[in-house]
């Protein structure tokens, strides 16, 4: 049986099969009998043993000031305690318990009298405690965590599930590939692969697998078909390693793109933009020759930020931003918190259905503080460069008007404490199809307009864009989102509003002549897949563009669509 | 018995690194050393007790010991408290 998972990032990986589980089972707190106390007492020794030779093996390839070093010499420290010891073997022996529910409220206990201590740096070692904790019930039952921090070779990671704060904090360095059993295409643990150039197979159930792939494996991820070679043998690895460098070789051709102007050849001019989450991603883009920036993301800074940044931390970072920029524009969205995105530093109440819940702008809203304060760090950082804002999900004029009256009281702010600031172009992404039926009544207040097709696609087809099993049948491409598009675009130009794309759509290049055709001057796209786009647009006419975008407007049907799309890529 | 007070000058107090290293020289010494701190006591050799203390900076902490080598465990521990960052 071959599997073949939905590919977010192409490129094809090579490296050693690492298997992150989350999951411990679940603790079993029945009484237990004086043979079984005894067994369990036996395994408590032993899974301390087995954690700390691991964490000991783990060691061996750090230099021993590094911090990491340390860090895990205090966890074997710990471990090795004789006081924790005799108070876990006593818990088992006096509650009749298991060696896990004695480790877990041991553990715990001893996490709550840290957080409760008053230095925050102090309270903050709780949460290592915790997890050290879960490493050791995983390490009785022999299964050892990987820490992947002291990861030294080629590795690719395959995981039931991975967070967009969890995916921030992997050590790309060694993380060649990962493999995930959820995910749709436009989840953003996806988007966050596809900026990082990082092949990734999502929606791939590998544990499913009639023989299982075991930690150490040699795999080859190829990210152009959507398979996972497990252990190839030599003719096949040959192969891959050729397709590999044809595929390196592409992308060496591509960068001959980055100086040309972004024109088609009967001198149709569009800008050209990028999509980032971070300043690292900043000089990707100025890399491969991007215009400025179409879509900062600013909420991937707080996904594993201890605290929120202040408003002085948050000025110095725009700042950096422009100045790595050099002039060009830095289009940045305020922080769109909810949905599949959690941020802990943030207060967030529990919704069942988040991606309807209280996320963008509606966030904000609730939350003046938080976009007061990000508001005045980019009102000040404009005296440096050019800076536009836009807010996410605003489907109704009266969202706008709120966001607009906490800039105005950002601004008297600044004055009231006589911080200097420069003047912002004010925007919206649409991505809902309230959105676009609302825009009459909004443009007259806006500078700018950027059409978000990831959630305008799952807002205006239902389709929950993290389900795997959705992706394929309610595509972006489908007749009502492109309508949807034609209409934001017709809307902006009859108001004379600038309007750009700054959605995953804009990122394949196959795509490219639609939207062009369709009147975009602007576009948004992965800084991965920037030349990409662009030799479609300096290798393609104006005027087919437009009769390719009239055609395909005409189309009913999904699959009538991507015909007509592969067949004029084809040509 | 032999006992010492000092003052803990490390910015982020003695956390989780700089603890660990007190552990390890505790270990070298055979005799029990304490640190008692805000009330509470620990042994300077277990470093699961020792965090719940609250080793903060600007905190009084008094380092005793009985036994062989009390002197010398006292000195040392008590200057690694006072001194590591």
């Amino acid at each position: 049986m071959s599997f073949n998972g939905v590919v977010v990032s192409a490129g094809i990986a090579f490296g050693k099969a690492l298997i992150m589980t989350s999951q411990t089972p679940p603790l079993d707190f029945k009484l237990l009998s004086a043979e079984q106390i005894k067994q369990q007492q036996q395994q408590l020794t032993h899974g301390i043993e087995l954690l700390i030779h691991h964490l000991q093996h783990c060691q061996r390839h750090l230099c021993q000031e590094c911090d990491n070093f340390q860090l895990i010499d205090a966890d074997i420290m710990l471990l090795e305690d004789d006081g924790l010891q005799q108070q876990l073997h006593q818990h088992i022996e006096q509650f009749k318990v298991s060696a896990a529910v004695a480790i877990d409220r041991i553990f715990n206990q001893q996490a709550a009298e840290l957080a409760s201590l008053d230095d925050p740096y102090l309270a903050n070692r709780s949460g290592d405690i915790l997890c050290l904790s879960k490493r050791l019930i995983s390490a009785l039952h022999g299964h050892l965590q990987s820490d992947l921090s002291t990861l030294t070779d080629d590795t690719i990671l395959l995981a039931d599930d991975l967070t967009p704060a969890e995916f921030a904090i992997l050590p790309l360095k060694h993380i060649k590939g990962i493999v995930l059993e959820s995910g749709g295409l436009t989840s953003h643990t996806a988007i966050l692969a596809r900026a990082a150039g990082i092949p990734a197979l999502l929606n791939y159930p590998f544990s499913k697998r009639l023989v299982p792939i075991s930690d150490g494996e040699q795999l080859v991820l190829d990210g152009m078909t959507g398979e996972l070679h497990i252990a190839p043998c030599e003719e096949l690895f040959a192969k891959l390693k050729q397709k590999h460098i044809q595929e390196l070789q592409r992308r060496q051709a591509l960068t001959a793109y980055k100086d040309k102007p972004s024109i088609t050849i009967d001198g149709h001019h569009v800008t050209l933009l990028a999509n980032v989450g971070n300043l690292s991603e900043i000089s990707h883009a100025t890399d491969v020759g991007a215009q400025g920036i179409g879509l900062f993301r600013t909420e991937f800074l707080l996904m594993n930020a201890k605290a929120l940044p202040n408003e002085q931390q948050q000025y110095k970072l725009y700042c950096d931003a422009l100045h790595s920029l050099h002039g060009q524009i830095l289009s940045i969205r305020t922080f769109d918190i909810g949905a599949d995105k959690e941020i802990p530093c943030l207060e967030q109440t529990h919704e069942d259905n988040p991606a309807m819940g209280i996320r963008g702008i509606r966030y904000s809203l609730a939350h003046p503080n938080t976009f007061i304060t990000q508001v005045k760090a980019i009102l000040r950082a404009a005296n440096h460069g050019p800076i536009r804002l836009m807010f996410p999900m605003v489907s109704q004029i009266e969202e706008l008007e709120g966001a607009l009256a906490l800039i105005e009281q950002a601004k008297a702010q600044l004055i009231e404490q006589e911080k200097g600031f420069g003047e912002l172009m004010l925007g919206i992404v649409v991505e809902t199809p309230a959105a676009v039926l609302n825009l009459p009544s909004m443009l007259p207040l806006l500078d700018f307009v950027s059409i978000g097709t990831n959630d305008l696609t799952q807002y205006t087809l239902a389709a929950d864009r993290t389900n795997p099993n959705l992706a394929k049948q309610y595509p972006a491409l489908s007749p009502a989102v492109i309508q949807l598009i034609l209409m934001t675009i017709t809307y902006c130009k009859q108001a004379n509003v600038n309007v750009s794309l700054c959605g995953e759509l804009g990122s394949d290049p196959q795509v490219l002549g639609l939207l062009v055709g369709l009147g975009l001057d602007e576009i948004s796209i992965n800084p991965t897949h920037l030349l990409e786009v662009k030799a479609a647009l300096v290798n393609g006419r104006y005027q087919d563009f437009v009769k390719h975008a009239h055609t395909i407007t005409t189309l009913t049907r999904i699959e009538d669509i991507c015909l007509a799309i592969s067949a004029v890529n084809d040509n | 018995m032999y006992q010492k007070t000092v003052t803990i000058s490390a910015p982020h107090g003695i956390h989780t690194r700089p603890a660990a290293l007190l552990v390890k020289e505790a270990k070298t010494f055979t005799c029990d050393v304490m640190v008692e701190c805000n009330g509470k006591q620990a042994s300077a050799k277990s470093l699961f007790k020792l965090q719940t203390l609250g080793l903060y900076q600007g905190v009084s902490v008094t380092v005793f010991a009985t036994g062989e080598q009390a002197q010398a465990a006292v000195d040392k521990i008590a200057t690694l408290l006072n001194t590591l960052t």
